[in-house]
């Protein structure tokens, strides 16, 4: 009999073992992470102005890659872009996309998040949000690419409208009628904006 | 038991757990290379980033009157700005938000007929009941519509319409339209609204049968009272878009084919 129990102790071992093995690297676990810590931050009295800023900007860059958002937002115009230009871009589009996130989340008065599900498919995956705001919900999905240990947001789709989708479309335009002269000096303009009123 | 028929046991069993453990580890790794991209580990430096995911398409839409649509956004901008926004934040600072919610609920509570009918139209019976049951209870427990019980059912409170409808039997969008004060539409959903508008109680000339400027005035209220509970989303998107007439356009396109797919 005690030959049998450990027989079984050690099968529910393996399988443990086997189950976190598996589940180690979550993309909704550090999602889920990221977003705690922003919201303790903007809850944070003691934090302000500067620190408060540099503290966002390092949690939001640590999980957001925005050289791979920067790809995906310009398509085909990344590949007639000249090395400068597209360091240019990646530099004004992630400065922008930090100033607008920030200046969002700064409006913060007191939203919940609940988690939903996550689907992961390869190296690929996506995680489900709800922001919860009095009566309304707005369901906001990660989607996610993994890079060793850590999952990396490419793209969020708030209300069924992807975020980096409608970049896409919007810039194209821009490039097309204005050229990328016509769009760096729009993303400064934007970026000077963005950060004088905060 | 005898200790050689045990331990033979568990031997098989660390061999079926092992074996069990390597299949599921190994499963996000072959399901990965399924996808059709490399499948080696740092799969993101030979990944072409520019090129959308393969469940996605490009976003294009047709907008041959931009022109015109772009002076009906300014103008649909400045009537926010200097008339709707401030008669919502007079209303706002009189009406309590929950009394505001409750005038939200009851409307959306009227215009019920409206999503029943279309779920119907597009065959989809679990939408319909839900719906029916959800007009019912709230209009009985939720009084009159006042408050929006939910009752465990799905919290989408987007619903179906005749653009939905007409999309659904393969009715493409058409082209992108802006309409003076209702805001962005396209072709197909600009019919779509007029026959929404035969079905919603208020406008309609089979229920109610309200004067014209019973509807205006109703419909007002409703507009005002919906801006009143908004959190600036039209200031946020100002403020974060390259071309806010661009964002909107693709916005409302993305948001109406992903309705009408669902």
């Amino acid at each position: 009999m005690r030959y049998m129990k450990i027989v079984i102790i050690a099968f529910l071992g393996l399988l443990i073992c086997g189950l976190t093995a598996y589940s180690a690297v979550a993309p909704k676990t550090q999602i889920q992470e990221t977003v705690d810590r922003v919201i303790d931050v903007l809850r944070d009295k003691q934090l302000q102005g500067e620190a408060r800023r540099q503290t966002l900007s390092r949690l939001i860059r640590a999980r957001f890659d925005f050289s791979i958002m920067s790809q995906r937002t310009l398509g085909k115009y990344w590949r007639t872009a000249s090395s400068a230009e597209q360091e240019k871009f990646v530099r004004l589009f992630s400065d922008l996309l930090e100033a607008s996130y920030i200046g969002r989340i700064e409006a913060y008065s007191g939203e919940t998040v609940n988690y939903g599900e996550e689907k992961i498919e390869g190296d690929r995956a996506e995680v489900a949000t709800t922001v919860n705001s009095g009566n309304t919900h707005i369901p906001i999905v990660y989607r996610m690419v993994q890079r060793g240990e850590e999952w990396y947001v490419y793209d969020v789709i708030i209300e069924e409208v992807s975020l980096i989708r409608n970049y896409r479309s919007s810039y194209g335009e821009i490039v097309r009628k204005e050229g990328f002269s016509g769009l760096f000096r729009r993303m400064e303009e934007k970026i000077n904006e963005l950060q004088q009123s905060s | 038991m005898p200790k050689a028929h045990s331990l033979c046991l568990a031997m098989m069993f660390v061999m079926i757990s092992s074996l069990i453990t390597i299949t599921w580890a190994d499963e996000t790794g072959a399901s990965g290379a399924a996808n059709g991209e490399a499948s080696s580990a740092p799969s993101v430096s030979v990944q072409d980033w520019t090129q959308l995911d393969d469940n996605e398409q490009e976003l294009t839409v047709w907008d041959p009157i931009e022109p015109v649509n772009r002076g009906v956004f300014w103008f649909n901008d400045k009537l926010y700005f200097y008339l709707l926004k401030p008669v919502a934040r007079g209303y706002r600072a009189v009406i309590p938000e929950a009394a505001r919610e409750s005038v939200g609920n009851f409307f959306y509570n009227l215009a019920a007929p409206v999503r029943i009918l279309n779920s119907l139209l597009q065959l989809k019976g679990r939408e319909a009941t839900d719906e029916v049951l959800k007009c019912i209870f709230n209009s009985t427990f939720g009084i009159a519509g006042l408050f929006d019980l939910g009752v465990g059912l799905p919290a989408d409170r987007d619903g179906e319409d005749f653009g939905q409808t007409l999309g659904h039997y393969g009715t493409p969008p058409g082209f992108y339209l802006v309409i003076p004060i209702l805001g962005p539409s396209n072709a197909r959903d600009a019919v779509g609204k007029v026959g929404d508008s035969l079905t919603n109680p208020v406008t309609s000339p089979y229920y109610f049968k309200l004067k014209t400027i019973e509807i205006i005035g109703a419909q007002a209220l409703d507009k005002i009272n919906l801006i009143s509970l908004d959190k600036d989303t039209y200031e946020s998107i100002k403020k974060d878009s390259l071309d806010p007439y661009l964002f909107v356009r693709n916005a409302f396109m993305q948001n109406r084919a992903a309705k009408v797919d669902k």
